[in-house]
């Protein structure tokens, strides 16, 4: 028997594969109704979208709160003694006479306080640095938490429309932080930017709603690739990653 | 009230500008609650679905529940649909999804494997019109059955279903190559598994 022969035989044998029969259209489009009725009105499900919800907007406040803190010693620093010090410095430089020539002392002033305004910032005070440090505790928990559930759930080839949400959360949040003080410790922000591409990896895995192992082998590559996990872990204990911190 | 849909035959046919405007008209109704969209979007796609899903999970039960799951699942993610492929396309996605997640949690449940080799019982000998006894049609459809998750819902969606390759790439996001490539494979691998059995059999 050949080829053609095997192909004609498969294809009259496969005909009535798991033939089906009648479409249970209506006892089907009841059954959709009913689930569809009883998500909405399912208070757990309610109630797990509203603990999320609160937990994203919980995590928002948190970082408005602590960049705001964070600002205002900023701008509450101690301003006067700055420059003072910078008028010091000027006045001291001024007995160079090759270095001020032609600049009125106001300049010199500005130019002198410019100069040592990052030195000052390092002084701005602990509660500043305690802000940032909790903000980003709070975010690299719940980072963590989510990445793990996404984990368990994808493994068994869910999606979940709630970690999509929670992850384009997180997304938001990562990215106010690297643009934040925070990321000024270069250790903080390698683990930020990792920490942002595999997040925007699980965000478009989740929104399209589809398991694909192909991409989420991906995901699982990077997340392992970059050590994330690790990282997040050996940051959150000891904190040691945040030590470095500065306002 | 008249809504414009597709129809129930092949949904190659309703992949152009005019039915994606129509899909769209009817997604943005059923966003908006109105029930007879979603009954229309459902009488639309339910008969083809039902089909795939009984085809690729072989029971009533099972191919009902994957159904449902569709529907339920498009529902809720209607809003997700960006009009990139037809609305049936999308769902076909959907419901190979659910059917392919479904059927390994099945699998595990039951905690044995399929394999040609593995096929019970004592399958009646009835020669049909075609010459082939019905031993052999069990021994295909165990092969089939055996064949991996890549291959068998290309095999089953084109060569038992009718779909073309462009809607079962679509369907299952892959390029149209790996679609006839996967068909050939599957092809090649039932008729290795039948290859010694049918030579005995047929006359």
């Amino acid at each position: 028997m050949n080829d053609d022969q095997l192909d004609e035989i498969l294809s009259e044998a496969a005909r009535d594969y798991n033939a089906p029969g009648d479409v249970p259209r209506d006892a089907m489009w009841t059954r959709i109704a009913e689930a569809r009725r009883h998500r909405t009105a399912a208070p757990a499900a309610r109630n797990r979208v509203w603990l999320w919800s609160g937990a994203g907007i919980a995590a928002a406040l948190l970082i408005a709160t602590g960049i705001g803190i964070g600002r205002r010693m900023e701008r509450s620093s101690p301003i006067v003694p700055r420059t003072v010090a910078s008028r010091d410095t000027v006045l001291r430089r001024d007995s160079a006479p090759s270095r001020v020539s032609g600049q009125t002392v106001a300049d010199r002033t500005e130019t002198a306080s410019a100069t040592i305004r990052e030195p000052a910032r390092d002084t701005a005070g602990p509660d500043r640095t305690l802000a940032y440090q909790l903000v980003i505790l709070q975010h690299l928990a719940g980072t963590e938490a989510m990445i793990t559930s996404f984990r368990a759930s994808a493994r068994s080839g869910e999606t979940d429309a709630h970690v999509a949400k929670w992850a384009r959360d997180l997304l938001g949040t990562t990215r106010l932080l690297e643009a934040s003080p925070a990321a000024a410790d270069p250790v903080m922000k390698r683990l930020l930017d990792d920490l942002e591409l595999v997040i925007v990896q699980i965000v478009q895995y989740t929104t399209r709603g589809i398991s694909d192992p192909e991409e989420l082998d991906l995901i699982e590559q990077s997340i392992k690739k970059r050590g994330v996990i690790t990282k997040l872990r050996g940051t959150l204990p000891g904190q040691s990653g945040l030590a470095g911190i500065r306002g | 009230m008249v809504l414009n849909r597709p129809g129930n035959g092949s949904f190659c046919s309703i992949v152009t500008d005019s039915s994606r405007l129509n899909d769209r008209q009817l997604v943005s109704r059923c966003l908006g609650g109105d029930p007879v969209a979603e009954r229309a979007l459902y009488d639309a796609n339910v008969e083809r679905i039902y089909r795939l899903m009984h085809r690729m999970a072989g029971d009533g039960d099972l191919a009902a529940d994957f159904t449902q799951d569709t529907f339920i699942r498009a529902f809720e993610r209607l809003e997700q649909y960006r009009g990139d492929s037809s609305l049936a396309t999308w769902l076909h996605t959907i419901a190979v999804s659910v059917a392919l997640n479904g059927m390994r949690k099945v699998k595990r449940l039951r905690g044995r494997t399929e394999s040609v080799d593995g096929v019970e019982g004592s399958p009646s000998l009835v020669v049909s019109p075609t010459g082939f006894t019905g031993d052999l049609r069990a021994r295909l459809h165990a092969a089939i059955d055996s064949l991996s998750e890549k291959l068998r819902p290309v095999f089953v969606m084109h060569d038992i279903e009718g779909y073309t390759h462009e809607e079962i790439a679509g369907t299952l996001s892959i390029p149209v190559g790996t679609s006839k490539a996967r068909l050939f494979d599957a092809r090649a691998r039932l008729r290795l598994a039948l290859a010694a059995f049918a030579g005995d059999h047929i006359a």
